[in-house]
Formats: structure tokens, C-alpha cells, sequence
């Protein structure tokens, strides 16, 4: 499974929301209108389905899906 | 109190869901309470409860993905907050959301949420807490929730005071109209009580009936052989408007609320005052608030409580402020048939009353079989009556001995005409 559909399934599963509304460049409060607990949700889950931790500080820099998957695969090729 | 007026009604309980449900089974008094199935209460030494059904068929724009971020208790409440404003016939675009409040009562918070969070804390650490438990859990999360979906912005406040806090909540909110710092108020209630630890606290405090072989028999508040109330889960909320922005809109004009006091028992943390002193000078205060005079109050929507201490304390309260006449009102506590809702059971109560007044009858207090000497009112037993109601109090108390009275009165003739059929079900 690529990164990518990981992390679509991961974010349809936790926001029950359909496949089509999940939009790769814009921002996901944006287009799926995430709050601030959707998201802790969406990176603990992420945590947990890729083994990896995300500090603070990335946190503050993710906000589309292209960021997260940018984020879990340089994560994955620096390990 | 000055011309606020009730112009929307919504309810969530045992008997059903929206008040045209709620009125059809209230009425035949009938018994709504049955054994808890939605977890293992086999050790609890009280098992029963009035519990919702169908919530989750009533959809409106209630996600899946927002109800995961919730408690049953917030659910409710927004589904009632629904029903209110589709009943007033209120559409929000057409109101400064600036100035439109909301005023809940709860005692208990979203515990079925909680509880399992709290689960995942103990065995998985901090990690194991879902980050929605924030605002799932406490007391005014349906608070926030309702001013999320709606997009309410105005001054608005929770309060926690035991079963009096949704009666106080509706009083807050009715005063805050009357002093024109909003426009439009959603107040009420809601409870969630039907919970593994939520149970456990309230047996723990030991108010609860244990007839748990005959559930519809259980709640008998005024009855000699009673032995406590029966928790339930439901939630009900009204709309406040003042009288002459209602009329301008040609709103449901249901009842008018005309005054609302509160005092202290100061004797005990468990049992109310015996003599019910405190209480009486409640009635009288809303009384004389209200303007009425004691000859004009037609009923009186009682708390009910189904303890010695609260049945016997409650009819010498109304026999000390109504003389003589206390035995000509009609006494009852509809909440026998369904269970008591603890923080949201005065919103129900009011909602109870209110169609009491529209269609000439007052719902019964079932399980009344064996009169005590000591409570010796007309209780209204396990049978609907007919009358007349235009005056009415609603009685509302909390543990720790917190009293509350509210005044209510039909608007003109808002009375719809009927009679009961065979059944002695009510017909139009």
C-alpha cells in the first residue's frame, strides 16, 4: 500500500467523509473543514499506522495531504 | 417577569422523541421505565431507568463524523435544540446570532464518552485518550456544541444544581431577555444518566428505587411503600422570545413564564427540610413575582422525588402556602411514568405542563396505590384529568437542598379542545 492511499484511508475512516472530498493540495480544514481535535486525531492515528512520531513542531506544518505524505515519506527514508 | 414568552418546544425522552410523541404516550399513563440493557447493571443495587429510543434515526444535518466527537448527552440536545427551532418555526438567518443565548442545565457531563476514554487512559497511557474527549465530557459541552452546529454567538451559560438546574437554566435565560441583552434564547436540559459510572454514582447516593423486578412500578413519588426515583435519560429545550418580537413574527405563543425564584434548605446534605420552610417561601416568592394570587394557581407540576424526606417536605411546603385550598390543586409528577432526568427533568416538567394547559388535561403521577397519611394532596393518581389550566407552578429540587419555583400562565384561549376517548386516551 503507498503512503498516499495509507493515509486516504486512514483519513475516511476518522472523519467519515467520502473519498472524493479529500482534496491533495488544499488545505484540510479548508476543504474537509477539520477542527483542532480532528486533527490530533488524524496525527495520532498516522503515529500509530506508520510507527513514527510526529513532533510539535511538524504539526504546526501540516495542513494539506500532500504535507503529510511529504512529512511520512522523508520521515521513512531518513530511518 | 416581564412578557417572555415559551414560542418553541423540543424534548428527547423514554415516552418519545418531539412533543407530539411525548404528549401521545404521557397521556395514557403508562409506565416507560424498563431495565438497563446497554451495559451489565446485574450488581447495581438499582437497574432500571427511562431510556431514549430511535436517536439515531433522527438524522438533520448530525453526521456520523460529528456525533463521533460527542457525547449521548450533547447528541440529544442538539436533536431537541432541533425540534424546538423547527417547532417555533424560527429560521436563524433571520436572527443576529450575536444576540441569541443558549442556558442548559446539566448535573452528570457526557460520562458514556468519558468512561471509556478514561478505560484507555488507565491501559494505553495518555495516547490512548481520544483528543474529542476535550470537549465531549463536561457539564457544558452541549452547551458549545449546540452554539458550534448553529453558529450561536450570544451570551449564554450552563448551570449545574442538581435536578433544579435546568429550571434555573430556563429562568437565566428568560431574565437575560427580559433585560434585552439577546433576542433569542434555546434553553432546557439534558442528562445522560444511563451510564455505567454515572449509575454507579447516582445508587451510590442512594435516592434510587431498587424495585427492579417491577420496573413499571418503581417510581411511586407521594406513594407509602416508595423507596426513590428512577433515573432517566432525555433532554428538553424551549425557545424564549419576548411576547412582542414573538407576535411580530406570528410565532407559537405556548405560555408565558411570569417569575422564577430559588432559595436553600441550609439543613441537611441529604434529607430536605423537614417542615419544608425554604420551599414554601420559594412558592411564595414566585407567587408574588408572578402576581398571582394563590386562589388562581390551577396546578402544580410537582419534583416528585419519591423519598420521605422530599414527598413528605414538598406537601407541606404547598399545604403552608395554600392553606385549605392545597387539597383542591391538582399534584402530580409525570415524571413517574418515565423517570427522573436529573439536570433536564425541570425543562421537561415545563414542556409537560405546557401541554397540559393546551389540551385541558394533567398527566397523572402513576403508582399511586397506598395513600400515606402524611401526603394527603390530590396527586392526580395513575389516571389523566381533565381541566381547565391556565396558572401553573413548576417545582424543580436538587440535592443539598436547593429549591426551585417557576411561574407559568396560557396565553389567551391557546387551548386545543378534545375529549379522551375509550381508553381514556385524548383525542381532537
Amino acid at each position: 500500500m503507498s503512503v498516499e492511499q495509507g493515509v486516504r484511508e486512514l483519513i475516511i475512516e476518522i472523519l467519515s467523509v467520502q473519498p472524493e472530498e479529500i482534496k491533495m493540495e488544499e488545505k484540510l480544514s479548508d476543504s474537509l473543514g477539520v477542527d483542532s481535535t480532528e486533527m490530533v486525531n488524524v496525527i495520532l492515528a498516522l503515529e500509530k499506522k506508520f510507527d513514527l512520531h510526529i513532533n510539535d513542531k511538524q504539526i504546526t506544518k501540516i495542513s494539506s495531504l500532500r504535507d503529510i505524505i511529504t512529512l511520512i515519506e522523508s520521515k521513512r527514508a531518513a530511518a | 417577569m416581564q412578557d417572555i414568552v415559551i414560542t418553541g418546544m423540543g424534548v428527547v425522552a423514554p415516552p418519545g422523541i418531539g412533543t407530539a410523541d411525548f404528549w401521545h404516550h404521557v397521556q395514557e399513563g403508562r409506565s416507560f421505565v424498563s431495565p438497563i440493557t446497554r451495559f451489565d447493571s446485574s450488581l447495581y443495587p438499582s437497574r432500571i431507568a427511562g431510556q431514549v429510543n430511535g436517536l439515531e434515526s433522527y438524522k438533520n444535518g448530525f453526521s456520523a463524523r460529528l456525533l463521533k466527537k460527542v457525547d449521548l448527552f450533547s447528541h440529544m440536545a442538539l436533536v431537541t435544540s432541533d425540534l424546538a427551532l423547527k417547532d417555533a418555526k424560527i429560521d436563524l438567518r433571520n436572527f443576529n446570532l450575536h444576540r441569541t443565548g443558549i442556558f442548559m442545565g446539566n448535573t452528570l457531563g457526557g460520562w458514556l464518552f468519558a468512561e471509556t476514554e478514561l478505560r484507555d487512559l488507565y491501559l494505553e497511557g495518555r495516547d490512548g485518550v481520544s483528543p474529542y474527549m476535550a470537549s465531549a465530557w463536561f457539564p457544558a459541552a452541549p452547551q458549545g456544541q449546540i452554539s458550534i452546529f448553529y453558529g450561536i454567538k450570544g451570551y449564554s451559560k450552563t448551570v449545574v444544581a442538581d435536578r433544579a438546574g435546568s429550571l434555573m437554566a430556563i429562568a437565566y435565560g428568560a431574565r437575560t431577555l427580559e433585560r434585552g441583552k439577546l433576542d433569542l434564547v434555546l434553553a432546557g436540559g439534558t442528562e445522560a444518566p444511563v451510564t455505567p459510572y454515572a449509575l454507579l454514582c447516582c445508587n451510590t447516593y442512594d435516592f434510587l428505587s431498587r424495585k427492579n423486578d417491577t420496573p413499571e412500578n418503581a417510581y411511586a413519588p407521594f406513594d407509602k411503600n416508595r423507596d426513590g426515583l428512577v433515573v432517566a435519560e432525555g433532554a428538553g429545550i424551549l425557545t424564549l422570545e419576548r411576547l412582542h418580537d414573538a407576535q411580530r413574527r406570528n410565532a407559537p405563543l405556548y405560555a408565558r413564564i411570569c417569575s422564577f425564584y430559588t432559595n436553600c434548605d441550609g439543613y441537611d446534605r441529604v434529607a430536605f427540610e423537614p417542615d419544608g420552610t425554604s420551599l414554601a417561601v420559594a412558592i411564595e416568592e414566585a407567587l408574588k413575582e408572578a402576581g398571582f394570587d394563590k386562589d388562581s394557581v390551577d396546578y402544580i407540576c410537582s419534583d416528585g422525588a419519591a423519598t420521605a424526606s422530599g414527598d413528605i417536605s414538598e406537601t407541606r411546603a404547598i399545604k403552608k402556602v395554600f392553606g385549605r385550598r392545597a387539597k383542591e390543586i391538582p399534584v402530580s409528577a409525570p415524571k413517574s411514568m418515565f423517570g427522573n432526568m436529573l439536570g433536564a427533568q425541570g425543562s421537561v416538567d415545563i414542556i409537560t405542563t405546557v401541554l397540559s394547559m393546551m389540551y385541558g388535561t394533567i398527566c397523572p403521577t402513576i403508582n399511586y396505590k397506598n395513600p400515606d397519611p402524611e401526603c394527603d394532596l390530590d396527586y392526580v393518581p395513575n389516571k389523566a384529568q381533565r381541566k381547565d389550566i391556565k396558572r401553573a407552578l413548576v417545582i424543580s429540587r436538587g440535592r443539598g437542598g436547593i429549591n426551585a419555583v417557576m411561574a407559568l400562565e396560557r396565553i389567551g384561549n391557546n387551548l386545543i379542545t378534545g375529549k379522551n376517548n375509550e381508553e381514556g386516551r385524548y383525542v381532537s
